[in-house]
Formats: structure tokens, sequence, C-alpha cells
């Protein structure tokens, strides 16, 4: 050893070392408002959906089916990381673009968060959020995007912090500790800005955690209220849980999908997750509300106003986080919801009141649901040790992968996964971080398929199908060029016909689909962006594939110069 | 097959395990020591890891932080080669370049509980031996814990 030592200095950000300036450009303000009339600036994509309403449909119509045919890459972006990190096996690139005034805000895997120059693709600055590498995570190293406005960029974490971004620099403004990581919770959601409040919702229902929607003052970080899904005895609902137990305790009903609002009646609807244990229901006699619901909160305070319960007494891990489409009808608010049970529910969105049930996915063996709501199971792994074959497997119909409404058609346009899987019921204490199922579970490594189903939501009518080789396993975008946008797992980015599902155009990304396309307009053209990135829960919703190539890039796609 | 389930230290050396080109081409990550960081009375963390001669093994190969927060952290490379450190803080992963025979700082910020790695990004230095970890313990705040009664752990 040498007493001198050469003066190595300090170390750098590893951004420093790139061509990253480090700089934004500066924004016109988003906020609430803004946010309300979204559709009127369709050369932004202000929100995780487009719009509070979750119809993913964008009025641009510059690209056409006519013209599509001739799509072709603007730039890619490629998103790869240094070192060893969290779920390094898992991860996946599942965000929803954000677009500003030509600013692109996205977040990846392990806490990255990029802004790109949405034009060319140029990285702006970034983020790193360190993530530990010992998260609990039950469905992969992933985030769903951020959320934008007040001159910030809101990040969810996997080690549960909400953290807020300067919008022009990306440094960090506030962070807060949301969760309880010790307990399982991680953070993997896109948050949402309402009023001027940020929604973030729990992960976690696999560890037998209590899940639960929180708002937080968007400028400051402070919690503005906790809704809980799983009540306490005592409060309304408890009813459906065992009195003499601690079944409420590890509830599960988490929230890791973004909700949707109407501004009207201030109501935020939100998705739960399953109870936990997922398999076995024993440890927790009755329906296990507000688990496998919807639940429209009051935006002010926090209180469950009314709920729609889709799988009471969940056996077969059936999430029900996935997006609630609103949508009107005759001056009728309504309410879309595709269920991972295979079901595909109309509601009336003032009141909960179920307008249509019907199923949306060939295969359904795991119960029925009668037009007037009433749920029949009859397949569920009851018995200790015996295997039970059910459709839809436990990544359901669909899964948090989105559809789309496009009110030029009427329909709704629904990622379908055809897949099936066996449970064995497998009994086990709780103990807190350790995943919680209390069943093994085999996706079935064959006989599956997919498609994109075209629905009228008021008569439950199909209008076309386009069938996949493999279970459609991301978001769909429509547009009104006339176009319907969506990614294979195979890798292929492709566009169909709106009317009539033709395929008019495909690109070959490298890596299967995962995440949500969005649409922008930047100095007259419009771009449609997919991030893509095969990875996350493929265990669980297409094993068939979890030999597919990994990846990680964004793709923005534009009609030639 | 037989299990071995006596003094670690002593069964990794037996084995080959603890250093270069022994029955590992490399040294097995996670078979070094393991250090605690002091802390000020402002809650601030400090530590110093080395490089050793010819061991590509960060020592302390854990280094175990009392809470999320500030390190600073001391990189020490006695090493006869170059080096590096890419490591993880709440911003941007950071880099500091170790030539033979020298002494930087980083200083990282990062939160708990969890444990984070860290390693020398050239070559495969990280596959040699040259991957530590970061470990920070403690609890989350209360007020981001569940309402419910505390529940067992393993």
């Amino acid at each position: 050893m040498t007493a001198n030592y050469v003066d190595a200095g300090q170390a750098v950000p590893l951004s420093t070392l790139s061509d990253v300036e480090g700089r934004a450009p500066a924004t016109s303000n988003v906020d609430y408002d803004r946010i309300l009339a979204a559709r009127s600036e369709p050369q932004n994509w202000l929100a995780y959906y487009g719009t509070y309403d979750g119809q993913r449909y964008s009025q641009l119509d510059q690209i056409t089916k006519d013209n599509v045919g001739k799509l072709t890459a603007a730039w890619v972006f490629q998103a790869g990381s240094t070192g060893l990190h969290s779920g390094a096996s898992t991860y996946s690139f599942e965000a929803a673009p954000i677009v500003v005034e030509g600013v692109m805000y996205v977040s990846g895997a392990d806490g990255y968060v990029w802004a790109l120059d949405a034009k060319t693709g140029e990285e702006l600055w970034r983020y790193k959020h360190a993530s530990p590498f010992d998260v609990s995570l039950c469905c992969g190293n992933v985030n769903r995007g951020v959320a934008v406005g007040h001159g910030m960029v809101y990040l969810a974490t996997l080690n549960a912090h909400l953290v807020a971004l300067d919008a022009r620099s990306g440094e960090r403004v506030w962070d807060v500790t949301a969760g309880d990581v010790r307990a399982g919770e991680s953070r993997t959601v896109a948050p949402l800005l309402v009023k001027d409040m940020v929604l973030v919702g729990s992960s976690g229902g696999e560890f037998g955690t209590r899940g639960h929607l929180d708002a937080f003052d968007a400028r400051t970080g402070e919690r503005r209220w906790r809704c809980y899904t799983v009540p306490k005895p005592g409060e309304p609902g408890s009813e459906t849980w065992p009195d003499d137990g601690e079944a409420w305790q590890r509830g599960g009903g988490n929230c890791w999908v973004t909700p949707t609002y109407d501004p009207d009646l201030n109501l935020i609807f939100q998705g739960t997750g399953n109870p936990a244990p997922d398999f076995d229901g024993a440890v927790r006699p009755g329906d296990n509300l507000y688990t496998d619901c919807t639940i429209a909160i009051d935006a002010d305070t926090g209180e469950i106003r009314w709920h729609y319960q889709f799988t009471p007494h969940d056996l077969w891990d059936y999430d029900s986080t996935m997006e609630n489409l609103l949508f009107e009808h005759e001056g009728r608010k309504l309410l879309a919801h595709a269920d991972k049970n295979g079901y595909f529910f109309v509601l009336d969105a003032a009141t909960g009141e179920l307008v249509r049930v019907f199923p949306f996915v060939d295969r359904i063996t795991w119960g029925e649901i009668s037009r007037d709501g009433q749920v029949t199971p009859k397949v569920y792994p009851d018995e200790e040790g015996v295997p039970v074959h059910f459709w839809p497997g436990p990544a359901g119909g669909k899964e948090w992968t989105h559809m789309a409404y496009s009110p030029q058609t009427g329909l709704i346009y629904v990622p379908v996964q055809e897949v099936g899987a066996t449970a064995t019921r497998r009994r086990r204490e709780f103990q807190e971080s350790i995943p919680y199922w209390g069943a093994g579970v085999a996706v079935d490594l064959d006989d599956h398929y997919g498609y994109v189903a075209a629905i009228d939501p008021l008569s439950g009518e199909e209008k076309w199908r386009w069938r996949n080789e493999y279970p459609m396993c991301a978001s769909v975008l429509t547009t009104a060029g006339g176009l319907v946008f969506t990614g294979l797992p195979t890798g292929e980015f492709v566009a169909l016909d709106a009317e009539t599902g033709e395929q008019k155009w495909q690109f070959q990304c490298g890596s299967g689909h995962h995440s949500s396309p969005t649409t922008y307009e930047v100095d007259g053209r419009q771009h449609i962006a997919v991030p893509t990135g095969w990875g996350g829960w493929i265990e669980g919703f297409l094993p068939g594939l979890l030999g597919g190539a990994a990846g990680n890039a964004l793709f923005a796609f534009a009609l030639p110069e | 097959m037989t299990a071995t389930a006596g003094n670690r230290t002593t069964e990794l050396t037996a084995a080959g395990l603890d250093g270069q080109n022994k029955a590992t081409l490399g040294r097995m990550l996670g078979s070094g020591n393991i250090g605690h960081a002091a802390e000020d009375a402002n809650g601030r963390m400090s530590a110093t890891v080395r490089i050793r001669e010819d061991e590509l093994c960060w020592d302390p190969d854990i280094l175990v932080l009392p809470h999320g927060g500030d390190l600073d952290l001391t990189l020490i490379n006695d090493d006869k080669n170059t080096h590096c450190a890419v490591l993880p803080s709440n911003g941007d992963n950071m880099i500091i370049w170790l030539v033979n025979n020298s002494r930087g700082t980083a200083a990282l910020n990062l939160q708990g509980p969890g444990y984070y790695w860290y390693g020398s990004t050239t070559g495969n230095d990280e596959g040699r031996g040259l991957t530590a970890a970061i470990v920070v313990s403690g609890e989350v705040p209360r007020e981001a814990r569940l309402d419910r009664p505390a529940q067992p752990r393993p």
C-alpha cells in the first residue's frame, strides 16, 4: 500500500459522461383545467390515458387507413441500463409516454425517467431513482408511466416512494415515502393529477398487503387522504370478512392501475386487485369487499360512494384493477370494464348500477355470470393438493393493458388473452413480505391465442376480431384517422382498420410489447410512440414466450417528411 | 451431494471461492468482509471501501448503513490495475474512475430499507468480484406504514 494516492476526485453523475444536456425547454403549465380539456389539444398527450375518461382516443387524423402503409420509424430511444438492478430478469418497458409541446416524459424500469425531444428522440434529461435490489415484486421490475403538471413530473417508485421532479431539469423537488417495503409494498402505477392532487395506488397484493389509493398535495407531497380498499372491523364492507380473524389485515385489493375520473360526478373510478391469499379462500370466507371491484371515490374526501364487485370471494387471482373507461350514451354516463374473469361490464357511472354484462373471451370455465350479474363459481382450487384447471388463467381474459374507445365507430377495442392455468391449493401461513398465494400455479404453455375484439358496448356484439397466434398483452390506441394501433408479444407493432379490423401496416420492433402506445403531433407531424421491451409477469400471461427476446426501446413512428 | 454448515469463511476458502483463479475464475460475490458506516451527530454517514492488490474485491464487500440518507464514501484503489465504480444514488448513478493507487470520494443519497449493488464497470470487473453491496437498514417512517396490527415476519 502506498501512502500518497493519486487524487481520483469526486464521483460524478453518469449522465454527465453522455450527450445529455440536463435541460428541457420550458412548456406552458399543465394543470387540472388543462387536463380537463385535454381533448382540445390532441397534439399533446397530457395524462396517462390521454384524457380523464380513459378512452385512449386521439383526434389526430394525419395518419389514416389510406396512408398508414407508409408509416416509418422517425426515431428510436434505447433505454438500456448499467449494473445489477432489481428484477434483473423481469424488467419490462410498460409506460405510456406523456407529451407536452414537443417534450416527451417517459419512465422505464428501475426508477428511470427521461425527458426526450419528441421530434428527434434526443435525451434532454434523465432521473434515476436508486431502487433497492431486494424490493418485493410480484410481477417484475416495471413502471407504467409518469404524470406531468405544475412544472413537475411525478414518479411512483418500486420502493414505494412518490417523487416530484422539476420538469425542466429532472432534479428532485420532493420525495415522500408512500408505502412500506418491509410489508411487501411497492409502486408501479402511473400517477394521475386530479385538481391539486396526485393520485397513487398501491402494489403488493401477492404479499398480503392492505390495498389503498392515496391522494397527495401536488405541490408539497403532503398526503391529503388515503382510501383503504379493505375495511377494518366495523367499517362498511367489513361484514364480508371473517369477524374474528386477521384476514382483513392482509386482504389485498391493491390499486396498481391508474384510475379514471369524471369531473361532473367528482368521482374517481378505481379498479381494485385480488384478495389475498389469491387462491386459498378458506382463510377469508365472505365476499371480501372491496377486492375485485370498481370503487367510485369522492375526489375531495377519499370516501367510497359506490362499488361494484366483479368476482366476489375471488379464488382465481382475478384482479379488477384494469381501467374503467367512461363514455356517454343518450346523456347517460356509462362505465365500461373488461375484467380478468372474462366478462365485460357496463355500469351506470353515477350509481354503479349494472347496465349490461357479457363474455368477451371464448373460454370461461371458472364460473358463470348471468345477465343480471349473479355470479356462480364452478371450478376453483378448494381442496388441498388437488390441481384445478380453469380459463381464463390468473392473468385474465384481459390484464392491465388497456382497451380504447372510438367515438367515430362507437366501438371499444379490447386486447384479449386466451390462456388457461392450473392452480393447486397449498396453504401457507402469512409472513410479511413473503408471497402469499395459497397455491402452486402453472399457466398453460400452449393452447393459447389472442385477438383484438371490436365490441359494441351498447349491445355486447363483437363487430370484428383480429386474431393472433399469441395472447394480446399490450394496450390499444385508436385515432380519428380510423385506425387501431397495438403491439404483439412477438415484437410487431400493427395498425388495424377501426371499422373492419383489416391489418393495414406492421413494423417489427425486435422485442415484445407490454406497454401503452400514445400519439402526439410536433411541428405539424403526427407521431405514434410505443415503448417495447418484453418482460414483467410473462409467466402469468404468456409463459410460452418466456424465452422471447428482451428489449428496452421506445419507437416513434411518423409518415415520411 | 453434501452441504456445508460450518464456519462460512473457512468453507469459502476451502472451496476456493473467495479469491481469484482458484475453484472459480473470479471471486464469488458477497464472499468478502462486512463493514458498517459511521454516523455523525447530524445523521450523515461515512465509510471507506478499498480494492486490495490482486483481490478484485471491495473491502468491505458488504457495507451496512444504519438508515437511509446521505453517505460520504471514500474509495481507494490499492490494486496495480485500473478500476472504477458506478454507484447508486438518487438522481443518477455516480461514476468515479480509479487508476492504480488512487483515492476518491462519492456523495450518495440512498433510501431505505433495502440493499443496492455497485461495481467496477470496466472489463468484467463486476464478474471477477468487484461487485459489492450497500445495505440500508431500518424501517420506513411510521406514517408510511399500513394501518393494521403488527404482522409476523420471517
